[in-house]
């Protein structure tokens, strides 16, 4: 391999790559990155659980040839130096780097031993915009397990329904859960749950502009694949059941309370300064017309506030996690959020006007 | 004003031994865990009477006392012996709370009157032991736990005594701090260290000054050195960092395979104690310790605080498998910390809201019946093996300092 390339091209394309290259060195190749040029460059990195593979423009390709280069070094040498970077390798143990009147050699690995990038058998493909599934993700990786010992919850769950043509992604910890729907063409019938692990999505996420991109997103059994312009992304899905979210998301709660978003958030961040410290329960009483937030923390002291509310039905108190709700009433964006309760300890529904966003929140015993 | 009345077995595992085999009675016995292990569980006060003492190696223990007999202790029939005295108390007062394999805690306040008082109570107690086990016992009677612990350290072997309640006062006044429940060496010289060696000082010193040097604990040692039982952890749980016990094998073990029984055992016997206390962990420890001593812990986050003895057992067992064990194992510890209360947070899905309510079922019955009452079924086959330490109790914890 013999190119030359421009510094701010290879500094783009190595900065994407940093955060999925396994910072702990658990197996040294995975700390390196594939550079594979010839008619086609690409460079491509994984943690073995994301993968992503995305092109990268030589000025010149001298010599075509694989190589398996440090990512971190490159990229901090590519920081330092000035004017376009010559890179030229030495059998496949070294890379010679040269920047003006800078160079430095770089010990490198084999590509062969490279994780081989697998190919998709007996896949799905949906087309949707970057957009949509940006907006999918951020609006239910908030609710996502994080480091659980159930560890599907770690995750978003992918849900595809030919019958419905629906596509649903959920994430929940156990003890609030969101899903957002999407409607989607597809040319199966088969009904897949697929299961994103929460790193990955998050990875994702990055790559997924506000521009309207097309995705081309393939899923298979064991692996999903995200094609978005000219970069390739892969995630190794998790295996195991996640739990049936469908179950948990109440339908005709009875008791309907319609209140301002805004205030409630502010409502239930002045409570929870009390509150916070421990569980951040938070105690809500909620009457016609009036919704009473309170918290009570013996070492600090007690907090309560009151927003005016339209609700009819009759009085009941339950608790809750401030977090929760503010994580959810955050994720909403409407003016008006509608508060579905039944019982105090069933699940509660948090909404807007749209019907396609839920957030379901489990109450506390108080 | 309650009527606790403590029943201590004298030297209990050696006089079990010495019971069962007229050969050893008389004669100085130490008892071991099993033929691999080298420590001193209980020694018979023949034994005691040379410095053999709980913990002490057999090679130091032999060099004080030559004549020492080594038995291994058969933790079965400790176990039977126990419930069999159980069922004994209970002909008493129907509030048995058993607090060791050798002690337990009977509240007389409304039965000793049937008997003839208190004392009456104490002696037909030691004397039925006696008769059917023939065992030494000391009995120590108080106005709560305290109290009835320290009448008992103070007149045995084969003791009894009663303070009453307008006698604490006197009793404690003079008393070195270290006589007290729950007051180790450590905890004794650091309140020397403030000028603090009786436990009447103790009782009046300010608690504001305990507060600052103890924390929280610092109130619970004013009401010990007043005579009072201290408010039960369980209200809130502040000061405590960690929840943890640990197991010496009766064998060294090799692979994490085999230990897997053993872990969920020690995972229980947290979970539940967390439970108790209304706590939960974000972060599981295991300690492993090597046949050279070698001694190592790794730890792993959960995510959210839980005191869910399988989420605690499949996260050590992560641990576990990916700790590389490279000596053959002999002491496993299962430790939660990151200590926080558990909220009422109820969870999302009913698979987990089923669980809750069985863990709390199966404690329902293991704080009436005694643990391991109800059980995983992995655990029953190394219930009744292995060596069992002279503070073991069937509910896992001692409520002391």
């Amino acid at each position: 391999m013999n190119i030359v390339i421009s510094r701010d091209e290879l500094l783009k394309r190595l900065s994407d790559i940093q955060s999925i290259v396994d910072k702990k060195t658990t197996m040294p190749i995975l700390g390196h990155f594939l550079m594979s040029t010839g008619e086609s460059s690409f460079i491509s990195a994984t943690d073995l659980e994301t993968a992503i593979k995305e092109p990268i423009n030589p000025a010149e390709v001298k010599e075509g040839g694989d190589l398996c280069i440090p990512a971190r070094k490159l990229f901090e040498i590519v920081k330092e130096v000035e004017g376009d970077v010559s890179m030229e390798s030495e059998g496949q143990e070294w890379l010679r780097i040269g920047a003006g009147r800078s160079s430095f050699r770089l010990a490198c690995m084999n590509p062969d031993d490279f994780p081989k990038w697998p190919k998709l058998a007996d896949s799905i493909s949906i087309r949707m915009g970057s957009e949509k599934l940006l907006e999918m993700i951020e609006l239910t990786l908030y609710a996502a397990g994080e480091s659980d010992t159930r560890y599907t919850l770690n995750s978003l769950l992918f849900h595809i329904r030919p019958d419905v043509k629906r596509f649903t992604v959920v994430g929940t910890d156990g003890h609030r859960l969101a899903a957002i729907d999407d409607t989607v063409e597809l040319a199966t019938d088969r009904e897949m749950k697929v299961i994103i692990p929460r790193k990955s999505a998050s990875e994702l996420r990055r790559f997924l502009s506000s521009e309207a991109v097309t995705v081309r997103m393939q899923i298979a059994p064991n692996h999903a694949s995200f094609v978005i312009g000219d970069v390739e992304f892969l995630v190794r899905l998790i295996e195991g059941t996640y739990p049936d979210y469908e179950q948990v998301i109440p339908e005709g709660n009875e008791k309907r309370v319609v209140i301002t978003r805004e205030e409630f958030i502010k409502s239930l961040r002045r409570v929870s300064v009390i509150s916070r410290e421990r569980s951040n329960a938070v105690k809500m009483d909620l009457s016609p017309g009036l919704l009473k937030i309170s918290a009570s923390n013996p070492d600090i002291g007690d907090a309560s506030d009151e927003i005016a509310v339209d609700y009819q039905g009759e009085a009941i108190s339950l608790g809750f996690n401030a977090r929760y709700l503010l994580d959810a009433l955050n994720a909403l964006t409407e003016e008006k959020v509608v508060f579905e309760l039944q019982e105090p300890l069933t699940p509660t529904l948090l909404r807007d006007g749209r019907q396609d966003y839920r957030c379901v929140i489990m109450p506390m015993r108080i | 004003m309650r009527t606790m009345l403590l029943v201590d077995m004298d030297a209990f595992f050696a006089s079990v031994e010495q019971r069962r085999n007229p050969a050893l009675r008389g004669r100085p016995i130490g008892v071991i865990g099993s033929d691999h292990r080298t420590v001193i569980t209980t020694a018979s006060y023949e034994a005691r009477r040379y410095g053999v003492k709980t913990g002490m190696n057999i090679y130091e223990a032999k060099r004080l006392c030559p004549g020492l007999v080594l038995v291994i202790g058969d933790n079965d029939r400790y176990i039977h012996t126990s419930e069999a005295l159980k069922d004994l108390y209970l002909r008493y007062t129907p509030e048995v709370e058993i607090y060791s394999v050798d002690e337990a805690f009977l509240d007389i306040t409304g039965s000793c009157h049937l008997f003839g008082g208190p004392l009456e109570v104490g002696r037909r107690i030691k004397e039925e032991v006696k008769g059917l086990f023939g065992i030494n016992a000391t009995v120590g009677i108080g106005p709560n736990r305290v109290v009835a612990k320290l009448a008992a350290e103070l007149s045995k072997p084969d003791g009894l005594r009663w303070i009453k309640a307008e006698e604490v006062e006197g009793v404690l006044a003079d008393l070195p701090t270290e006589m007290l429940w729950g007051v180790g060496r450590r905890v004794s010289e650091r309140l020397r260290a403030i000028g603090i060696t009786r436990c009447g000082e103790l009782g009046r010193a300010p608690a504001g000054l305990l507060r600052a040097r103890f924390g929280i604990v610092g109130e619970r040692l004013k009401a010990l050195g007043q005579g009072r039982e201290p408010e039960a952890r369980d209200r809130c749980g502040e000061g405590v960092r960690s929840i943890g016990h640990s197991t010496t094998f009766p064998r060294d073990l090799c692979s994490p395979a085999e230990m897997e029984g053993w872990i969920l055992r020690l995972s229980e016997m947290v979970g539940s104690r967390a439970r108790r206390h209304g706590l939960g962990g974000r972060t599981v420890s295991v300690v492993v310790r090597y046949r050279s001593f070698e001694t190592f812990s790794r730890r792993k986050g959960m995510g959210q605080a839980t005191n869910d003895t399988h989420r605690i057992f499949h996260t050590a067992m992560d641990i576990l498998n990916s700790a590389g064990l490279k000596e053959p194992v002999r002491l496993l510890g299962v430790v939660i910390s990151g200590i926080e209360p558990v909220s009422g947070q109820v969870p999302i899905f009913e698979e987990q809201r089923r669980r809750a309510a069985l863990l709390e079922a199966v404690d329902g019955v293991n704080r009436r019946h005694g643990p391991f009452t109800l059980t995983w079924a992995p655990c029953l086959k190394r219930l009744r093996k292995g060596v069992i330490a002279p503070a073991w109790r069937p509910s896992g914890v001692r409520r002391s300092l």
